[in-house]
């Protein structure tokens, strides 16, 4: 066959590829004019809104019912509500949002609006729905800083992400171990003590309940910024981009996350980390007396494991006399700008999370924090869900953690798996500080 | 009235050529065009990437979204990924190291148990040796994650399988199969040594039917003059068949240094590449630069490219190593 075929084949294939990528987002409307870049459809027609979100089953069920709700009240809209478990999420929103081939709404992990609002991938919130001063009054800033980027606002926090103040404890483990249940720590020595008698080492020697579980990688993480802050430092550095991990309040930090496991044995490292008896499940199968985790669990643990008795309670400050800690912020409902319809879009995202009622049935539901200070301090919340009791007095300590450049390289490749070798005994606390201030300072400049 | 069918005049031969040629354009365009889209469109694109500081959540130029914020940087991916100081590089190296670990465990050890595996097979009754060729394939042909599950519950600490079998039999398990930095067996880190048993269990079967067909394809004539000669059945093996067997050696070899090379499930579901990045792969920081960290799809574009020369380069070797100038 001649050869100029087979090469016109193979360029209209090219062609036809290149042809399918997106458009690049520049020629797309701006994310301030957003609101205007599609008319709403007229009252009365019919409208499709789809919705992404992972698959939780507290979220989801949270979720659907707040949808059933909307399509009562708007006749016509039909909302399709798609989920992906988390890995695939995560990929699909990093791929499918610059493609412009996404949902209208996405409920968007905490720490992620920022990156894609800057590429022009998501629409501002139109001033008629809501300011950024309206926000600041409604919202607490912790979750409120993960939805403005820039000094506007791009969605709304539906739940303040808080894996600092509590843990899961197990009254059948505490009562075993002879200790006051429900516990009342008054300060973290308290907590060690309880977490001693509660570590449970079999007659091979291998830790069969810990303690305490701490080293699971949102915790170090959480930990690690919260000690810093607590003992009035700061971990970034003057300019506010580089970082400063090798101060002696970072190198505290570690040692004392190193001494709870070396000194006081309430967990085995290499046993209970992320990868190996993951805090959550290891809890709900009895195998550690304290669960340092966020309260978002709770609502899957009662569904994952019904049987469960378990409590979430308060702890002291980890390292500091007052709370002090950094949040990622939390879920939050932001509107793509690739949407059709962005009026009805927003006005779902109003709905869901801007809505006092709905969003109070949504945090009731799925067993989250809330980011809404009415919320917060509406009674009722405690009713619903006992367990918030433990957190709501600490919500006003947290402050958003801030342009991280990249928070799940910064969490999951440097500072976790850092900590956790320290942990293990294969490094001091100083050598870790300084591996985790030299690699993330690098990651910032690999990133100019 | 009867008509009668006039005879087709004879087609000359250059319209019976170009009907050959439209037959064999349209028989070929689509599975050229699948080619292009989703097979030599993504390679030129990596490579095309691996030039650019690009992820796509930033604004590019007019186009393909390559410029602008997405600048071209020549080199510089590749001269990080070869010496530079940041954690994806440094981490990247470390996987290499790893993958070649890997796959210098897994191709001995693979070859080692499917050939005279393979041999047995072909010297038992036909109908058992449907039945054991079934039973070992079907590792092969099952769910890789529905697998890492089993072998997970097998290596959990102390109530896995294998840590009780280890205490029934009076020996002392490792405290933890997958998740000990400073466990190792043989100078190999432990948790990498499990990988390997695991993905070679799965993973054998494949090469033993191949072996098994291999062995069906040597002419009995040659095996019977050996044995008329006076060859022992260890010199038939060793010295008639195992010659015979240098393609199928060649292939196996082939095939299986590319699949160790892109092993990606078994580590992510089993270890996540730790203890402390012990079973770190190429291909894990290549996913987890471009989908898990913030997009770097120009470093991920760079150790693709990297991971194609290597099995590039490996494949050719091999190819030479183990070429045959004969056939039977």
């Amino acid at each position: 066959m001649n050869h100029k075929v087979w090469g016109g084949l193979l360029a209209a294939a090219l062609v036809i590829s290149a042809c399918g990528t997106p458009a690049p987002v520049a020629d797309q409307p701006t994310a301030a004019s957003g609101g205007e870049a599609t008319a709403a459809p007229s009252g009365g027609e019919a409208v499709e809104l789809r919705v992404w979100g992972h698959q939780a089953p507290a979220f989801n069920a949270a979720n659907q019912a707040m949808f059933d709700a909307f399509q009562a009240q708007n006749p016509g809209v039909t909302i399709k509500y798609e989920t992906f478990p988390w890995d695939v999420f995560i990929q699909t929103i990093q791929t499918s949002l610059p493609a412009g081939n996404t949902a209208d709404v996405i409920l968007i992990p905490g720490g992620y609006t920022c990156r894609y609002s800057s590429g022009g991938q998501l629409l501002e919130v139109p001033a008629d729905v809501m300011t950024l001063a309206q926000a600041q009054e409604i919202f607490f800033a912790a979750p409120l800083g993960g939805q403005t980027c820039d000094g506007k606002l791009y969605g709304f926090p539906a739940e303040y992400n808080l894996e600092y103040g509590g843990a899961y404890v197990n009254p059948a483990l505490f009562e075993a171990a002879g200790l006051t249940y429900p516990p009342q720590w008054s300060n973290w020595d308290a907590v060690v003590s309880d977490a001693k008698a509660l570590t449970q080492v079999g007659s091979d020697g291998v830790m069969t309940v810990a303690g305490m579980h701490y080293t699971n990688s949102d915790q170090l993480f959480t930990y690690f910024l919260a000690g810093i802050l607590e003992q009035g430092s700061d971990y970034f550095a003057e300019d506010g981009r580089h970082f400063n991990f090798n101060s002696p309040e970072a190198i505290a930090t570690i040692q004392k996350l190193m001494d709870m496991a070396q000194t006081d044995g309430v967990v085995d490292p290499i046993i209970f980390n992320a990868e190996s008896e993951w805090v959550g499940e290891s809890f709900a199968q009895g195998h550690n007396g304290i669960g340092v985790l966020g309260s978002w669990y709770v609502g899957d643990a009662k569904i994952g494991y019904p049987d469960l008795t378990f409590d979430y309670v308060a702890l002291p400050p980890f390292i500091g006399s007052e709370h002090k800690f950094a949040s990622v912020g939390g879920w939050g409902y932001v509107v793509s700008q690739s949407t059709t319809n962005p009026t009805m879009a927003w006005k779902l995202a109003a709905f869901l999370g801007a809505d006092q009622a709905n969003v109070f049935a949504f945090n009731s539901t799925s067993a989250t924090i809330p980011a809404m200070k009415a919320v917060a301090d509406d009674p009722k919340l405690v009713e619903a869900a006992p367990f918030m009791s433990a957190v709501l007095p600490i919500l006003s300590a947290g402050q958003y953690q801030g342009n991280l450049t990249d928070p799940d390289q910064l969490a999951y490749e440097i500072v976790y798996p850092t900590i956790l070798d320290a942990i293990q005994g294969n490094q001091t606390a100083e050598e870790a500080a300084n591996s985790i201030h030299e690699a993330a300072n690098a990651m910032v400049d690999a990133s100019n | 009235m009867t008509t009668i069918a006039q005879p087709r005049p004879p087609q000359r031969p250059g319209v019976l050529a170009a009907r050959q040629r439209r037959f064999a354009i349209a028989s070929l365009s689509p599975i050229l065009l699948y080619l292009g889209v989703f097979s030599l469109f993504p390679i030129l694109w990596a490579m095309v990437l691996g030039f650019f500081s690009y992820t796509p959540i930033r604004q590019g130029s007019w186009f393909l979204g390559l410029g602008g914020q997405n600048p071209f940087i020549g080199i510089d991916n590749y001269i990080e990924l070869l010496t530079g100081s940041g954690k994806p590089a440094e981490v990247f190296r470390i996987a290499a190291g790893n993958t070649f670990l890997f796959t210098a465990l897994v191709l001995p050890l693979n070859l080692a148990i499917t050939l005279p595996l393979a041999v047995m097979l072909e010297s038992i009754n036909e109908r058992f040796k449907t039945l054991f060729r079934a039973i070992y394939f079907l590792p092969t042909i099952s769910s890789s994650v529905a697998l890492v599950i089993i072998w997970s519950y097998m290596y959990a600490p102390g109530w896995g399988l294998l840590s009780q079998i280890f205490k029934l039999v009076g020996l002392v398990p490792p405290k933890s199969w997958l998740q000990d930095p400073s466990a190792d067996l043989f100078g190999v880190p432990l948790a990498m040594a499990c990988v390997v048993i695991a993905h070679v269990w799965q993973d054998f079967g494949y090469n033993l039917v191949i072996f098994v067909a291999a062995l069906q394809g040597i002419p009995k004539t040659l095996r019977d003059a050996a044995r008329v000669d006076g060859a022992s059945p260890w010199q038939e093996f060793w010295l008639v068949v195992v010659p015979l067997l240098r393609r199928t050696v060649l292939l196996t070899s082939v095939l299986t240094v590319i699949s160790s090379l892109q092993v990606f499930v078994i580590f992510q579901l089993l270890t996540r590449g730790g203890p402390q990045n012990q079973t770190q792969t190429m291909l894990l920081s290549i996913y987890e630069n471009a989908f898990r960290f913030s997009n770097n799809l120009g470093l991920s574009a760079a150790m693709s490219m990297v991971l194609f020369m290597i099995i590039l380069a490996l494949t050719v070797f091999q190819f030479r190593l183990l070429r045959t100038e004969w056939e039977y």
